[in-house]
């Protein structure tokens, strides 16, 4: 607390009279010594004036608008599904279940082919893992052809319906330019599926066939086999005939 | 209605981050006019004001209300132009205007001012600045908490961790040496005078002016 009676030449005093900060005794105080002393009233004019100086400093513009964004808003940030997060069609499945079906039925029918040729040098292990194929197929093919087509033909009505659906929701012409845009581009694959798919077959039935026409020529080759094997059997009999005779009639 | 500092500081600390905005809004012009008064250049005075509120948010939650939360966002920025200056090792430099655009100058102020007045503000602007380089660091952030942020002798003592008499000692020596310097450069200051408005000339003394 500053003495009610100012000292001349108390700066802290005369700073806290410059900045009205004093209690009114010492403003009275202050006030009546500056009336009588030319160089305290001289510094503090002075100091009134710098100070008005310093109101003149005015820093330059800057662009601050700064604003707190919480971490937690990148988890609701939305990001495209990758492709293959993205839920596969039903005629996808459908397909993908008809291509797996065909080709388990082709593996199993090529496999029945091929066993009597070489069945018979085939170790433990192989016959194993056939008997688990066999019984594969047995198990595929109590699934019909007629039970997959109607599964197709249920899950097609099923995304006609869909479809059928979504027309009736689309509120905006925005919205259904991008619907018709997204019917094209599920179209557009569906037939590429389909042609894939056609492809994939065509494959199949030709590598089938080229494998049957090996196995059947292989089958022909083994039976040449056995008819050579049987023909000079006989001839080795017809000789050993003839050799009988010969000794039985030098005999008689 | 319009939330006080400390309505909109308790909303924050409940995790409402707009409230916290508003009090960016409400407080960044000061903390930026403070950091480039202490430190004098611009993007750093920029970097330090966002930091200033960076910290601030992350330690809202220690935040008791004990000061007000300027004073606590001023100590904050306070400390982190001290750090700025114990890194640059050397007085702060001030960016003095090379020339001064008339036509970016008129943009700035309305048509009050004659575009002499505003040259005039703006020269007298650089050279308080450039005397305000010359204080020792501890003056220097006493004279622009007191002349800038309108604290009180206590709030500085407070802010600077030092005693009631020793702001009032950085406060008339800081004032000394900027009056000296202010003096010497008495030429520049008439030249000033003499094309700066009647306001602006009415606020100096004329011993000054006119030495």
């Amino acid at each position: 607390m500053m003495n009610e009676a100012f000292t001349c030449g108390d700066h802290g005093a005369l700073v806290s009279y410059l900045y009205d900060e004093c209690t009114p005794g010492e403003r009275r105080a202050i006030a009546a010594h500056l009336v009588v002393c030319g160089a305290c009233g001289e510094e503090l004019i002075a100091l009134g004036a710098t100070r008005e100086q310093l109101a003149m400093w005015i820093p330059p513009d800057a662009q601050l608008g700064f604003r707190i964004t919480p971490e937690t808003s990148k988890a609701n940030v939305l990001r495209p599904a990758r492709w293959w997060r993205q839920p596969m069609p039903a005629w996808a499945q459908a397909a993908a279940a008809v291509v797996i079906f065909a080709t388990g039925m082709m593996m199993g029918a090529v496999r029945g082919v091929m066993q009597p040729a070489d069945g018979g040098l085939r170790g433990p292990a192989v016959v194993r893992s056939n008997t688990t194929v066999a019984s594969n197929t047995a198990n595929t093919a109590a699934i019909t052809r007629a039970d997959l087509v109607a599964l197709e033909q249920r899950l097609r009505s099923e995304m006609s319906q869909t479809r059928a659906t979504s027309q009736n929701v689309v509120a905006s012409p925005a919205d259904a330019r991008i619907f018709e845009r997204v019917r094209v581009m599920i179209d557009d694959s569906e037939q590429r599926q389909r042609r894939e798919l056609a492809l994939r077959s065509a494959e199949l039935v030709r590598d089938f066939d080229a494998q049957r026409n090996v196995d059947l020529a292989r089958i022909e080759r083994t039976l040449g086999q056995m008819d050579g094997t049987t023909g000079a059997e006989v001839a080795q009999q017809r000789q050993m005939l003839n050799y009988l005779m010969r000794v039985s009639q030098r005999g008689q | 209605m319009t939330l006080t500092d400390d309505e909109l500081v308790a909303r924050s600390i409940g995790g409402d981050a707009e409230s916290f905005n508003e009090l960016i809004m409400r407080w960044e012009r000061p903390i930026y006019a403070l950091a480039y008064r202490v430190i004098g250049r611009e993007e750093d005075a920029r970097d330090v004001c966002q930091e200033t509120f960076l910290r601030a948010f992350r330690a809202l939650p220690g935040f008791k209300g004990e000061a007000k939360f300027s004073s606590w966002l001023y100590r904050i920025a306070l400390n982190l132009c001290r750090d700025w200056i114990r890194r640059q090792r050397r007085a702060p430099v001030v960016q003095m205007p090379e020339g001064v655009e008339l036509s970016e100058l008129a943009a700035e102020r309305g048509p009050v001012e004659s575009i002499e007045e505003l040259v005039g503000r703006r020269q007298l602007s650089a050279v308080v600045e450039e005397a305000m380089t010359l204080l020792p660091e501890e003056q220097r952030t006493a004279i622009i908490l007191k002349e800038y942020h309108g604290m009180t002798f206590q709030e500085i003592a407070d802010m600077q961790g030092c005693p009631l008499s020793t702001v009032k000692t950085r406060l008339y020596q800081g004032l000394t040496v900027l009056r000296r310097h202010l003096e010497k450069n008495g030429v520049a200051l008439s030249r000033i005078e003499g094309v700066a408005s009647s306001k602006v000339a009415g606020q100096m003394t004329p011993r000054l002016v006119k030495r």
